[in-house]
């Protein structure tokens, strides 16, 4: 059968032609003359083995009439511009076999992945000489018209032939820059098939094939570098995992939503064997084999959650610093999200710009939606899907989009949209009820939060709170759910009526601005903080002696074994404000009493007296416009009793 | 596609020869990447059989058994023909004996 018989010919063609193109090229030193030549002896099977049967080794006979064509060729003056005597010659007397073969195939790689081509042409170039596809087998998997295939592909053999490329290794100072070359135009082919960029299928399973098979094809014929093997293990694992990352009607699956079941545990392996080879020859790792590393953490886990995700985040960052692209950064952001949270991911992809790329809006949709911002997570959704060329991937991240517009947010995400709106002093104190809220409720979507529910959590926090502190957190769910979907939360929270003799406290801000007003004297200030801090009575605090001070310790004993705390800061204050005295009134009056008062308790030192409440309390009241009462209140609150 | 080649025996007694050619197809095989496992099988030692729900375990040797896979190869291949193209030359080389080629549906 003639069909069965061209079958045939073209599965021996596409295993042979890589050497039968190498070998010609190293006799005649011109890609595209050797190409020629090549497709001759096809043209010749085509036309001999349906009537006489495939020969016993068809590369030898397609070798051997491809040299006998050319001379022929050349003896009847077809070839007139080339150097007919050289060439028969060489073609008559070179070896078929041997030795050579291996390299003049690298040679061939090397070749159809020089710098001097365009990414295109040099992929279109590979895939013709190497893999042996068609100019409309090529067309086909890359989507794109056979002519302009054919045209990128002649282009390519003349840019070859005109820039003098010569048929050899490259020379050592220039060998891993072009062994790079190859392995990117390999791992293009790859993930074009894997990723497919544009078209039905998410998985042309063919180009990926073909890179795997010139990937490892590569390994046996350079075995000593440390990225080829690692450029074969990243594939063999990804393509591990082909099976799993379609649903049923094509979708696209994300990884961590796998079935690891339907991973190919042969690929893992021999992935892992690869990346094994790759690690023994000791080289520092580059980013192939960093990037093998990583798909060997996800292949090694059983799930999502069991990934070794701190791992992953810290081969990133050395991937990151041997290619720092956009591309990896965003991935590198994606695994952060899994240690760090949503949130320090997404900041991680501010200031990332990656143009066109499509996975960028779709991560940070996907982020954003994780937070519970949805309407944000919904613009990027959409964003996303605009930019896609892959329609069952658009599909899913349209229905991602549609999702996230209809969501209610989640309390926390309202909570997190309240608070933006504040300003910092005021998103602090509400953060603190609101966030505490959230977290005590578990998060539910905002509406399902009723006021008997905001009650029963509320009551469950601070049930045992002061009657400020109930009434502080009453007024910030207030003024949050007022506008909120939920109505007033507050509704079956009744406010706690305040006692009297309490002053209402200071709040944060005020006290910490007179904490450290320049304009008050040390001992004012020393006399502050430490009503502040100790949170004692100033009558108290103005009652100390030095003798009582426990500067060491940042504290004070008074009689009864009473303790006074405060931070260092104000002990320092207090070693300027004591100096050399050693007992004595610690707060020490202006003047000296006159001395018909008869006063006792004065400073040995200085014979002054002690200052008293009034004066205190005066200076005070002039410097901020508040009672010392108010300052003691607020440490209070403050802290919480 | 990958194919199962599964060889029973039965070619010309193996000499010098045909290790060496063998070893030079395995080596080439497994440089184009399309060889991805491959093993000889000793004889089958175990039978198990299961009729009805009851399970019957039988210990070799089977005398009977001359149709036992001896080694077996699984290729991943561009076609249908290219396995083919593979498979005679296998039996070429081992001249002769029988040679069975199945196609593996798995995850791919």
């Amino acid at each position: 059968m003639a069909g069965d018989a061209h079958a045939a010919i073209d599965a021996v063609w596409k295993r042979e032609s890589a050497r039968i193109v190498a070998g010609l090229t190293r006799m005649v030193r011109d890609v595209g003359l050797a190409e020629e030549l090549a497709q001759d002896a096809l043209v010749a099977a085509l036309e001999q083995w349906p009537r006489d049967g495939v020969p016993g080794n068809p590369g030898a006979w397609l070798m051997t009439t491809a040299k006998r064509r050319a001379v022929d060729g050349m003896r009847r003056g077809e070839r007139l511009e080339r150097n007919h005597e050289r060439l028969a010659h060489a073609l008559r007397t070179a070896e078929e076999t041997g030795p050579e073969a291996d390299d003049d195939v690298l040679r061939l790689m090397f070749v159809s992945c020089h710098p001097v081509l365009s990414r295109e042409a040099r992929a279109a170039l590979t895939l013709k000489l190497l893999g042996g596809l068609t100019t409309e087998e090529i067309a086909r998997a890359f989507l794109t018209p056979e002519a302009t295939v054919a045209q990128r592909i002649l282009r390519a053999k003349r840019t070859l032939a005109r820039e003098r490329i010569p048929f050899e290794m490259p020379e050592a100072g220039e060998r891993a820059e072009r062994l790079r070359s190859v392995l990117d135009v390999v791992y293009l082919v790859f993930n074009e098939g894997y990723t497919a960029t544009a078209g039905d299928d998410l998985i042309r399973a063919d180009l990926c094939r073909e890179a795997l098979r010139l990937g490892r094809m590569l390994a046996a014929l350079v075995p000593g570098e440390a990225e080829v093997h690692g450029l074969v293990a990243l594939m063999e694992l990804t393509a591990s995992r082909a099976a799993a990352r379609t649903g049923p009607s094509g979708e696209p699956v994300p990884l961590h939503e796998q079935n690891r079941g339907r991973w190919d545990l042969l690929l893992i392996r021999r992935g892992f064997t690869a990346l094994l080879t790759a690690r023994s020859l000791g080289a520092p790792p580059g980013p192939y084999v960093l990037q093998a590393a990583i798909a060997a953490v996800h292949a090694g886990a059983r799930g999502a959650d069991d990934t070794d995700w701190a791992r992953i985040v810290a081969l990133y960052e050395r991937l990151e610093r041997v290619l720092p692209t956009p591309v990896v950064r965003l991935n590198h952001a994606v695994s952060v999200a899994r240690v760090a949270g949503p949130e320090t991911a997404l900041a991680l992809t501010d200031t990332l710009d990656l143009g066109d790329y499509h996975l960028l809006p779709a991560v940070r949709a996907d982020l954003l939606s994780r937070l519970g911002r949805h309407p944000e997570a919904a613009a990027e959704f959409t964003r996303a899907a605009a930019l896609t060329r892959n329609a069952p991937e658009r599909a899913l991240l349209l229905r991602r989009a549609e999702a996230s517009a209809a969501a209610v947010p989640s309390f926390a995400a309202a909570v997190e949209s309240f608070l933006a709106g504040l300003d910092a002093p005021a998103a602090r104190s509400y953060g603190r009820t609101l966030r505490r809220l959230a977290r005590d409720l578990g998060d539910p979507p905002l509406t399902e939060v009723t006021p008997a529910l905001a009650a029963a959590a509320f009551t469950a926090a601070w049930h045992g709170a002061a009657p400020r502190t109930w009434n502080r957190h009453h007024s910030a769910l207030r003024t949050f759910s007022r506008t909120a979907p939920t109505g007033d939360l507050t509704a079956a929270l009744p406010r706690r009526k305040v006692p009297p003799g309490h002053p209402e406290p200071l709040d944060r801000g005020t006290v910490e601005a007179l904490l450290s007003l320049a304009t008050a004297a040390p001992r004012e200030r020393a006399l502050w903080r430490i009503v502040y801090e100790s949170a004692a009575p100033a009558a108290v605090a103005l009652s100390l002696n030095v003798e009582d001070l426990d500067l060491a310790a940042d504290r004070a004993v008074i009689a009864g074994g009473r303790e006074l705390r405060w931070y260092p800061a104000t002990t320092d204050l207090l070693r300027s404000l004591v100096g050399s005295r050693t007992s004595g009134p610690l707060f020490l009056a202006e003047r000296r009493p006159a001395p018909a008062r008869g006063a006792t308790g004065l400073c040995p030192r200085t014979g002054r007296g002690r200052l008293s409440y009034e004066r205190a309390e005066l200076l005070f009241k002039r410097h901020t416009g508040h009672t010392l009462h108010r300052l003691r209140e607020a440490r209070r609150l403050h802290l919480g009793f | 596609m990958r194919f199962l080649m599964t060889n029973m025996g039965g070619g010309k007694e193996p000499d010098e020869q045909l290790f060496a050619d063998m070893a030079a197809f395995v080596e080439e095989l497994t440089k184009e990447g399309v060889l991805l496992a491959t093993g000889g099988l000793g004889p089958a030692s175990r039978l198990s059989s299961g009729d009805d729900g009851r399970i019957t375990v039988t210990d070799g040797p089977f005398a009977e058994a001359k149709e036992s896979v001896v080694g077996f190869a699984l290729i991943d291949v561009r076609s249908r023909a290219e396995a083919l193209e593979l498979s005679e030359r296998f039996v070429r080389i081992v001249g002769g004996g029988v040679t069975y080629m199945s196609e593996v549906f798995g995850p791919e």
